[in-house]
C-alpha cells in the first residue's frame, strides 16, 4: 500500500526522523517498505511572475519571456506553448537540478535564457497523477502565488516521500491510516493524535428500511444524509487523496474514499433519488448480468452477496457499487453504507469477475470490527464540514456486532522465556502501553493487556511476546544454541543410498539435471516405465504442466535434445527424482542417457562410443555397489514395444525376477523426433530395487592357491545368446569353477554365414590345493560335451 | 725375460677406451681376458720361467689382470649408460599434446546447495526427513495454522490436485508430518528439504517449481535466541565467517514470532553494492517459533515446550552464492551451466 510521510506527519511529530530513517524502522518492526520514492525532486526553485513574454525572432515555438522571481526580473526562452504573460510559474534557477539534469545560464538561438518555467511532470512528478493539459504544458500557478516563494514543493503539496508498504497479512489493520499511525508511533514512541471526528448537529428520525437476508452479511450501518451539495474538494483532500494514488473526483466521493483510507471501512454512497423507496435489501442467488459503475457488464452468480433496493440489484456488495445509483454533479441527497460482508465470499467474486477494488482488498483482508460506526461518523463530520450536508437521519444498524475485546494477561517470565531474552516488568508494561493495549499490573510478573479492536491479530501471549521483541528491537537478543539432550542425527537410509547413487553416476560420467515435475499429456504417454495413473492438477498453469509425471524418460530426453540443439554433442545426464501415482504411491526413479560419442577423438585416433553395453555396465556396477549381485540381475528383451527404445537394442532388467528398470539404445523414431543421435539411455525404478534385500560385506578369506584359466573357442548358430553358452559351462563345470569370461565373438572369414565363433576363458580354482591338468581335464570335457549336446557348438581348434 | 708391464698395460686400456660399442667391447674382451686371450697366454709363459722368477713374474700378470679387468667393468657401465642415454632419447615425447580425457559428472548446483545445507545440520544433530510432494491440504495448510478461509492462503497460489489433495507448497508440510508422528518423542530436530510448486508462471525470478529446506526443533526451553544463534551459524557456514544475521519482524501462520532473516552481504561485507540492492543486506531465510496453535495440534503441551522453525530457499541461496541471475537456468540444465559447477568446496 501507500503510504506518504506528510500524511503520517500529521498524527505525530516526526521533526527528528527523516524520510529514509523512517523507513528503516518500519522495515525492521513489520511494515516492510518495498520501495521510497519522492513524489518530486528538484533544488533551487521559485515562484515566478511572467512580466512579459514575446515570440523569439529566430523560433516558430520559443518564447522569451521576462519574468520577476521576487528579487530581479530575468529573461527566460520557454518552448511551452500556453506561457503568456501574466501568469504565476515554477521558474527554475540557474544550479537548479531536476531529475532530467541540472539548469544552467545560456544562450538559445542568440537570446539569453537565464533558467527554465517548468511543468510539473519535470519535476520528477508521476506522469499517471497528471492531466493531459499538465503533460502538454508550463504549470500556472493561482493568481495569488507569493512571487519570489522558493519552497516551491512545499507550495506544491509535493514535497513528500512515498513508502510503497509490503503488509504481511496478519497486520492487514494497517490498510486504515489511523491505525498505521499508531504502530508507527508505537516504533517510534511517540504520541499520535488522530482526528477528533465528534460533530454537533441535529438528527431527524431514520427513515431508511435494511434487511439482510444472507448470513454473509451479518452487518449494515446505513444513514440517509437528506441534502449535500455536490462540489470539488478543498485541496488539503485532493492533495491527501492523490498522494495515495486515488483520483479525486468531488467533495462527497472524495470523502467516502478518504475515510475508507483512514478507517479502513470501505464506504459506499448511493444518491438518495436513485432508491426511492427508501429501501435496502442484501441478497445472495441473484443470477444476471449487472452493470457496475465503471460502465461494464458482470455475470452474478448465486453466491455474489448483492445489494438490492425494490428487488433489483444496486450493488455487488463489498466489491462496486451500481451505475444506475452512483453519486454525479445532480446529486442532492445520499444514503452511507458502512457494511460487513464475508472475506471468503467477496473473494471468490472478486477473483471471478477480476475486479480486485481497493474495497474488494479491505474486505477480504479483514476490517476493524469497530470500523463501521466510526467511519459513518467520520463520513458525517466531512459532509457537514466539505458538503453543506443537512437532513441527517440517525443511523440504521442491521445486524449485531458480537465484537468483544481480547484481553490476555502476559507473563513477564514467561515471555522472556520464549524469546531468550532478559526484558524488565517496565520495558514490557511501557511497550504494551505504546500499543495502545492499556496495560495493567496484576503483580510483580504479570501484566494484562487489552487489545485494541484493530488488532485482531493479537490472541494469545505468544503474540505479545511478538509485540515486545519487534517494538524493542531484535537487536536486544544476545545468540545462543539450543541445549537440550543431544539426539543422534543424520541423513536418513534413503538418503545415503540417494547419495551413493549420485556419486557412481559422476564417476560414470554423468551430470546431474533437474527438471519440472509437471508434463504435459503427451509427455506423460511417452513414459515406459510409468507408475501408473498420474495425478492430474485440478487448475494446471497451461496444459504443459497439467500431470505429475509416472516416469522420468522423457524429461531427460527433452534435456538430451535442448542441449544438442545448443551444440553441446557429448553428454551424459541423469536425474534422480520422484514420480507418483494417482493412489498416492510415491516412487523414486533414476533416469540416465548418453550420447553415442563420448571421448574427444584423440590426437593418436583413439575414440570411444556409448552403446547399449556401457548402458548394461553402468546399470551392473550402480546395482553391484548398492549390493546387488550381477547374479541377481537379468537383462532379456521386452515383449512390450515402446518408441523410446530400439526394439532389438533394448532390455528390461529384473531382480529377482521382478522388473526395475529398462535400458537400451534409442529408438530411430525417438532419434528423429528429438533430433538426437545414437543416444543410448534407461530408466531404473530404485524403490523397486530398494525394496530388495541387498548383500552385506562380508569376509571371504584370500585365495592360498593360484587359479588356472582355459581359454575355449567354439562355433555355434547366431540364435545362441552368450547367456546360454555361460550357463551351460557353469553348470557343466561344477564347484572347481570360478569365473567365465567371453571375450571374443567373430563373425567372418571362416565362419559359415548364420554362425559366429566365441571364444570364452574358464578360470577354476580350489581352496584345497594347486589344480593339476588331471583335475580339469574331464571337467573341460564335460563342458565340450555339454555344449555341444546343449548349443551346438563346434570346438574350433585352439 | 723383462718385460715392460706399464707399457702392455698402457696397449691394452687404449684398446678398451678406442672400444665404441658393447658389441666390440665383448670382443675385446674375449681377445684380453678369455681362455685363449693375451693375458692367459702370458700365463702360458710362466712354465717355462725358472722358479725364482715365477713369483714375480706371476704377480706382474695378475696386477696387468686386475687391471684390465677394472678398465673393461668400467668401459661397459659407460657403454651400457650410453646404450641407455641413446635409448632414451629416441623414447621421447611431446608432452605439450592434450591429455587423456577422465570424464566425471557433476552434481545439480541445487544439490551442492542442498547438501551443503544438510551436512551443517547433520552435523549439529540433525536428522533429514522428505515427505511426499503429491500431499494433503491438512498437512500443507491445516496443521500449518492455515485454515481454509486463512488470508495468507492468498500468499501462495496453491496447485490443486482434488479438495484435499494438492502440489505441497512448501516444505512445511513434513514438518506437520515429523510433529504428528514424534510429538509424544521429544526433542525434534529435523531438517526436511524438497521440492516444492506455486502456481507462479515462469520468469527470471519466479518459478513454478523450486526448492525448500525447513530447519524444526522442539523442546523444553528452545528460545528465539537459539534461533538467532543456529541462524547466524547457518550463515557463517554458507556465506563466510565474517556474515552478520539481522532480524526483521514478518509473518508466517505456523510461528509467533516470526521473522525474515537478513545476511550481511557477502558481496560488500554490508557496504552496499548491486546485490544487495545498496543495503548491505540480504534476505535469505524465514523464522519464527512454532506456534502454540501447531505444538498443540500434535499433542505437544506449549506451556511446557517451545520450538523453533525455519526455511531457506535453496534457489535463492544458490543463485546469491554463485551470481546466477536467472531462476529458469537450474530447469533448462545447460550442459555449459552444469559443468560450472564441478568444483569440490
Amino acid at each position: 500500500m501507500r503510504v506518504t510521510y506528510n500524511w503520517l506527519k500529521q498524527y505525530m511529530d516526526l521533526s527528528d526522523v527523516t524520510p529514509d530513517e523512517l523507513a528503516e524502522i518500519m522495515t525492521r518492526s513489520g511494515l516492510e517498505v518495498e520501495g521510497v520514492e519522492k513524489m518530486a525532486q528538484a533544488s533551487d526553485l521559485v515562484i515566478g511572475y511572467v512580466k512579459e513574454c514575446i515570440a523569439h525572432p529566430d523560433s516558430d515555438h520559443l518564447h522569451v519571456c521576462q519574468v520577476d522571481d521576487g528579487t530581479e526580473v530575468r529573461q527566460i526562452v520557454c518552448g511551452a506553448p500556453n506561457v503568456r504573460a501574466g501568469q504565476k510559474v515554477i521558474v527554475a534557477l540557474p544550479g537548479c537540478k531536476l531529475p532530467g539534469g541540472e539548469i544552467k545560464s545560456g544562450v538559445i538561438r542568440g537570446q539569453k535564457s537565464d533558467g527554465m518555467i517548468c511543468a510539473l511532470f519535470e519535476l520528477g512528478v508521476d506522469k499517471k497523477q497528471l492531466t493531459e493539459e499538465q503533460l502538454s504544458g508550463i504549470e500556472i500557478l493561482p493568481e495569488d502565488a507569493p512571487v519570489g516563494n522558493k519552497n516551491v514543493l512545499e507550495y506544491l503539496h509535493l514535497d513528500d516521500t512515498i513508502y510503497d508498504v509490503s503488509l504481511t497479512p496478519n497486520r492487514a489493520d494497517c490498510l486504515a491510516m489511523w491505525s498505521l499511525a499508531k504502530e508507527v508511533g508505537a516504533s517510534l514512541n511517540k504520541k499520535v493524535t488522530l482526528p477528533d471526528y465528534a460533530y454537533e448537529t441535529e438528527t431527524v428520525p431514520a427513515t431508511l428500511k435494511i434487511a439482510s437476508e444472507t448470513e454473509k452479511c451479518p452487518l449494515f450501518e446505513g444513514k440517509i444524509i437528506n441534502h449535500v451539495t455536490i462540489k470539488p474538494s478543498p485541496e488539503w483532500l485532493r492533495v491527501a487523496l492523490n498522494s495515495a494514488g486515488i483520483k479525486a473526483i468531488n467533495n462527497v466521493v472524495d470523502i467516502s474514499n478518504f475515510v475508507m483510507l483512514e478507517t479502513g471501512q470501505p464506504l459506499h454512497f448511493y444518491d438518495l433519488a436513485k432508491i426511492p423507496h427508501r429501501e435496502i435489501t442484501v441478497k445472495t442467488g441473484l443470477d444476471e448480468i449487472y452493470t457496475a459503475l465503471d460502465g461494464i457488464e458482470y455475470k452474478i452468480e448465486p453466491n455474489d452477496i448483492m445489494i438490492t433496493t425494490g428487488g433489483k440489484a444496486i450493488g455487488i456488495a463489498g466489491i462496486m457499487g451500481g451505475d444506475d445509483s452512483k453519486i454525479d454533479e445532480e446529486t442532492k441527497g445520499i444514503i452511507i453504507e458502512a457494511a460487513s460482508f464475508n472475506n471468503v465470499s467477496i473473494r471468490n467474486t472478486a477473483r471471478r469477475l477480476d475486479l480486485n477494488t481497493e474495497a474488494a482488498v479491505h474486505f477480504q483482508k479483514g476490517i476493524d470490527p469497530l470500523a463501521g460506526h466510526k467511519a459513518v461518523e467520520r463520513s458525517v463530520q466531512l459532509l457537514l464540514e466539505l458538503a453543506d450536508a443537512s437532513g441527517i437521519e440517525e443511523t440504521v444498524v442491521c445486524g449485531t456486532n458480537d465484537y468483544k475485546q481480547t484481553v490476555i494477561n502476559a507473563s513477564v517470565k514467561t515471555i522472556n522465556g520464549l524469546l531468550g531474552t532478559h526484558f524488565s516488568f517496565e520495558q514490557m508494561f511501557e511497550t504494551f502501553a505504546r500499543l495502545d493495549f492499556a496495560p495493567e499490573k496484576i503483580d510483580e510478573d504479570t501484566i494484562k493487556t487489552s487489545i485494541p479492536s484493530y488488532r485482531t491479530d493479537v490472541k494469545v501471549w505468544q503474540d505479545l511476546a511478538e509485540e515486545v521483541i519487534r517494538i524493542l528491537g531484535y537487536d536486544n537478543i544476545v545468540s545462543t544454541l539450543p541445549m537440550m539432550p543431544t539426539v543422534q542425527g543424520g541423513l536418513s537410509e534413503l538418503g545415503r543410498k540417494k547419495r551413493m547413487v549420485q556419486a557412481m553416476m559422476n564417476g560414470h560420467g554423468l551430470s546431474e539435471v533437474i527438471t519440472y515435475s509437471l508434463v504435459s499429456q503427451a509427455k506423460l504417454d511417452e513414459g515406459i516405465l510409468s507408475c501408473g495413473k498420474a495425478v492430474e492438477i485440478a487448475n494446471p498453469l497451461s496444459e504443459e504442466r497439467r500431470y505429475y509425471r509416472t516416469s522420468l524418460l522423457p524429461s531427460i530426453l527433452e534435456t538430451a535434445s535442448y542441449n544438442a540443439a545448443r551444440s553441446y554433442e557429448e553428454y551424459g545426464l541423469f536425474e534422480l527424482a520422484n514420480v507418483y501415482n494417482d493412489e498416492d504411491v510415491e516412487e523414486l526413479h533414476l533416469s540416465m542417457i548418453m550420447s553415442e560419442k563420448t571421448t574427444s577423438s584423440r590426437w593418436n585416433n583413439v575414440a570411444e562410443t556409448n552403446d547399449f553395453y556401457t548402458m548394461k555396465g553402468i546399470v551392473l556396477s550402480l546395482l553391484d555397489k548398492l549390493g546387488y549381485d550381477e547374479k541377481r540381475i537379468t537383462f532379456s528383451v521386452s515383449s512390450e514395444k515402446n518408441n523410446l527404445l530400439h526394439p532389438n537394442k533394448s532390455a528390461d532388467v529384473c531382480i529377482n525376477g521382478k522388473l526395475i528398470g529398462k535400458i537400451g539404445e534409442i529408438h530411430p523414431l525417438c532419434m528423429k523426433k528429438y533430433d538426437l543421435g545414437r543416444d543410448v539411455m534407461g530408466e531404473i525404478n530404485l524403490s523397486a530395487l530398494f525394496a530388495e534385500k541387498p548383500a552385506r560385506i562380508k569376509f571371504t578369506p584370500i585365495a592360498k592357491y593360484p587359479s588356472v584359466s582355459y581359454d575355449l573357442a567354439m562355433v555355434v548358430n547366431e540364435e545362441v545368446t552368450a547367456e546360454q553358452i555361460t550357463s551351460t559351462i557353469k553348470k557343466a563345470a561344477g564347484k572347481l569353477l570360478k569365473e567365465v569370461n567371453i571375450f571374443d565373438v567373430y563373425r567372418g572369414a571362416n565362419i559359415p554365414s548364420g554362425q559366429k565363433s566365441v571364444a570364452v576363458e574358464i578360470v577354476y580354482q580350489s581352496a584345497d590345493k594347486t589344480l593339476s591338468e588331471e583335475d580339469i581335464k574331464p571337467l573341460q570335457q564335460e563342458i565340450i560335451t555339454q555344449l555341444r549336446k546343449q548349443r551346438g557348438a563346434v570346438l574350433r581348434d585352439s | 725375460m723383462n718385460r715392460d708391464w706399464e707399457l702392455l698395460k698402457k696397449e691394452y686400456q687404449e684398446k678398451i677406451n678406442a672400444s665404441m660399442d658393447l658389441a666390440n667391447l665383448e670382443q675385446l674382451r674375449i681377445e684380453l681376458l678369455g681362455k685363449k686371450g693375451s693375458i692367459n697366454g702370458l700365463m702360458q709363459e710362466m712354465k717355462n720361467l725358472a722358479a725364482d722368477q715365477k713369483k714375480e713374474f706371476g704377480m706382474a700378470v695378475n696386477n696387468l689382470k686386475q687391471n684390465v679387468e677394472a678398465q673393461f667393468n668400467k668401459k661397459l657401465e659407460q657403454l651400457k649408460e650410453l646404450q641407455l642415454q641413446a635409448q632414451l632419447e629416441k623414447e621421447k615425447i611431446d608432452i605439450t599434446l592434450p591429455a587423456s580425457q577422465y570424464k566425471y559428472g557433476t552434481l545439480h548446483p541445487l544439490t551442492v546447495v542442498q547438501q551443503e545445507i544438510e551436512d551443517i545440520f547433520v552435523a549439529m544433530g540433525y536428522s533429514v526427513v522428505e515427505g511426499p510432494e503429491v500431499e494433503y491440504d491438512l498437512y500443507n495448510f491445516e496443521k500449518a495454522n492455515i485454515p481454509h478461509d486463512h488470508p495468507s492462503r492468498d500468499m501462495q497460489d496453491t496447485l490443486y490436485v482434488d479438495v484435499k489433495r494438492l502440489l505441497r507448497t512448501q516444505t512445511t508440510a513434513i514438518q506437520m508430518r515429523v510433529l504428528e508422528a514424534q510429538g509424544n518423542k521429544l526433542p525434534i530436530k529435523v531438517i526436511c528439504p524438497g521440492k516444492v510448486y506455486r502456481r507462479d508462471d515462469d520468469d527470471a525470478t519466479h518459478s513454478h517449481q523450486f526448492t525448500q529446506i525447513e530447519g524444526l526443533v522442539v523442546g523444553e526451553g528452545i528460545t528465539l535466541a537459539d534461533l538467532k544463534g543456529t541462524l547466524e551459524l547457518l550463515a557463517r557456514s554458507m556465506f563466510g565467517p565474517e556474515r552478520e544475521v539481522r532480524l526483521r519482524q514478518s509473518y508466517f501462520p505456523f510461528t509467533e514470532p516470526s521473522q525474515e532473516i537478513d545476511v550481511s552481504c557477502h558481496v560488500c561485507g554490508g557496504k552496499g553494492c548491486p546485490v544487495c540492492k545498496g543495503s548491505g543486506w540480504i534476505e535469505i531465510l524465514g523464522s519464527g517459533m512454532v506456534h502454540p496453535n501447531v505444538l498443540e495440534e500434535a499433542g505437544i503441551d506449549s506451556s511446557k515446550y517451545s520450538g523453533f522453525a525455519l526455511g531457506v530457499g535453496v534457489e535463492r541461496v544458490a543463485m546469491l552464492k554463485y551470481g546466477i541471475d536467472d531462476i529458469r537456468n537450474f530447469y533448462n540444465n545447460n550442459v555449459g551451466f552444469l559443468k560450472n559447477y564441478k568444483r569440490f568446496e
